[in-house]
């Protein structure tokens, strides 16, 4: 459509996920229009970010160096792992600051739709983990959506075996929501979950 | 529950049209191509944000308009709610309700109920499985707009595993399978059951509506492609069972997606439905059947439009129709000549060239 530069640069923000040919267009054409540094520092962040950025080799989470921060803090409890799919969920988790274990990083789903796999996923790694650090529970924190499910059904009887104690977040009503927008979905795994009173 | 006013502005053929509707037994009359099932599918698709005929919001829009309206009032024991939709060629539909915008089609759905007949009804009756069970589907969001949820989450818990075995490449069973196993017995016996519910509400009222009409009884009756007691245990079974067959065929051959809905009069099978009219009598008492058991959940008559529902049916029958439509709340119906106006009508219009004109009762 365009010639040159421009069109590769549409080309490439066009690959980022969530970005469609609209929006890399818009963007493509504020970051030409915008002053020179402030396109050359996104570009810098970027480089700099590829360059820094590691992932842990004990948990998967995003590290500067060789072990993220969490896995280099030894006042956290090894024996407790939180699985989840991505970093950003590990993120989440850790700003409500309720895990006083560690993460492992799945680094997805199990998603045959879009061609992802259990050895696309750091599953042995976590098995070689609960092993060596004698882990007595795992929370299964992948998303409560079809394919996080799955995933957790699948580490859940993996993990069977070794005698770990697994457990998996409730599903339900959020807090301060209204029972009246629930769907019918939700309303069940939260009438599953329901407690004594 | 009523549509008090409906607007579509660029809507199929509806440059601008603005009708008040009233209660009772309104009748659109006009010719072929003039807008009439345009103009039943805006008040549709105002209530369900689907269209009954097209599943891409394209063809909706005007030639040459960037992007279709459609907004209207609906009135309901719960009161009145101002439905407004914006539909651009392409992407998202942008709906308000009383002005506030909302996210997810329930949104709207629990507020207006409509239940709709069109020609394309006959496949239910002739057509494969596939359009019986859209025809459950349809009525299970018609019933509990916010049980669609099964509906979405099985559809792709089956299409999820079917990619599975059919990437597979390897001996046995590919890892993984268990775990869609059991997605796929927990989401299907969900589906099921709901299935089988909104058969059970719908089928003796479509029964007593195909008896009334054509003298003979019609059996409806949902076939399973699961059953059992307790559902998972044989969901479960049957899965096991088919497993060879399942790696062979490299596709999920037990649950919901091979479900049926058993059509039958004077003991055979309706696909052999003797008659086109005894066919089109049967689709038609399937709506009607639907709208009677929405009007049993809700308690007051959902909105019931039907497209040129006299075409293949008898004058007799179609005086039997027609009577039979009064005092069920808002019924807007079209007819394409002028001979099939049912002398019943509370309103008439007349469609012609995307406009409507107000004839008053016949």
């Amino acid at each position: 459509m365009y010639e040159g530069p421009i069109q590769d640069l549409i080309d490439e923000l066009s690959r980022l996920p969530g970005i469609g040919p609209k929006s890399a267009q818009r963007l493509a054409f504020y970051l030409v229009k915008a002053p020179p540094d402030e396109a050359k520092r996104l570009a810098e962040a970027i480089v700099t970010a590829k360059e820094r950025i590691f992932f842990c080799r004990e948990c998967g989470n995003v590290a500067e160096g060789d072990l993220c921060r969490i896995c280099r803090d030894e006042s956290r409890d090894r024996t407790v792992l939180c699985v989840v799919e991505e970093p950003k969920d590990a993120a989440t988790i850790e700003r409500a600051a309720v895990i006083k274990g560690r993460y492992h990083v799945l680094g997805g789903a199990i998603s045959p739709l879009d061609g992802v796999g259990p050895e696309d996923l750091r599953v042995q790694e976590l098995l070689d983990r609960v092993e060596r650090d004698g882990v007595t529970e795992v929370i299964l924190a992948t998303n409560p959506n079809l394919e996080g499910n799955a995933t957790a059904l699948y580490v859940a009887a993996l993990l069977k075996p070794s005698g770990v104690r697994v457990t998996r977040l409730a599903s339900g009503l959020p807090v301060g929501g209204d029972l009246e927008y629930a769907d019918e979905v939700t309303l069940s795994q939260a009438l599953e979950g329901r407690r004594e009173m | 529950m009523q549509l008090r006013w409906i607007e579509l502005r660029d809507f199929r053929n509806h440059g601008d049209t603005r009708v008040v509707v009233p209660d009772g037994l309104v009748v659109a009359v006009g010719p072929n191509g003039a807008g009439k099932t345009n103009l039943m599918e805006a008040m549709f698709f105002l209530c369900s944000l689907t269209s009954p005929r097209v599943s891409d919001n394209k063809p909706l829009v005007r030639e040459g308009a960037a992007a279709g309206y459609v907004r209207g009032e609906v009135e309901s024991l719960q009161g009145k709610v101002l439905i407004e939709v914006e539909i651009p060629g392409a992407g998202a539909n942008r709906v308000q309700v009383n002005r506030s915008p909302v996210r997810r089609k329930r949104d709207v759905r629990r507020q207006a109920r409509a239940v709709y007949f069109g020609p394309d009804d006959l496949d239910v009756v002739r057509g494969e499985p596939g359009q019986r069970r859209r025809f459950l589907d349809e009525a299970l969001v018609a019933l509990w707009p916010l049980k669609e949820s099964l509906i979405t989450a099985y559809d792709r818990t089956v299409r999820q595993r079917n990619r599975l075995l059919k990437d597979w490449e390897g001996k046995g069973a590919p890892a993984g399978l268990e775990a869609w196993d059991a997605e796929l017995v927990e989401n299907g016996c969900a589906l099921t059951r709901a299935r089988a519910e909104a058969a059970t509400r719908l089928a003796p009222y479509a029964e007593e509506e195909f008896l009334h009409l054509v003298g003979y009884g019609l059996a409806c009756k949902y076939l399973a492609s699961v059953e059992g007691e307790p559902l998972e245990e044989a969901f479960r079974e049957r899965l096991i069972a088919r497993r060879e067959d399942d790696l062979i065929r490299r596709t999920t051959l037990v649950g919901p997606h091979r479900d049926d809905l058993g059509l039958a009069v004077r003991e055979m099978g309706a696909r052999a439905f003797a008659s086109h009219g005894e066919g089109w009598a049967a689709a038609l008492c399937l709506r009607l059947g639907l709208a009677a058991a929405v009007a049993e959940e809700l308690g007051e008559p959902p909105i019931v439009l039907l497209d040129d529902p006299f075409s293949a049916l008898d004058p007799a029958r179609q005086v039997q129709v027609a009577e039979r439509l009064a005092g069920r709340g808002q019924v807007v119906v079209s007819v394409a000549d002028e001979s099939h106006v049912p002398k019943n009508a509370d309103e008439i219009w007349e469609v012609a060239a995307g406009a409507v004109t107000i004839q008053g009762a016949s």
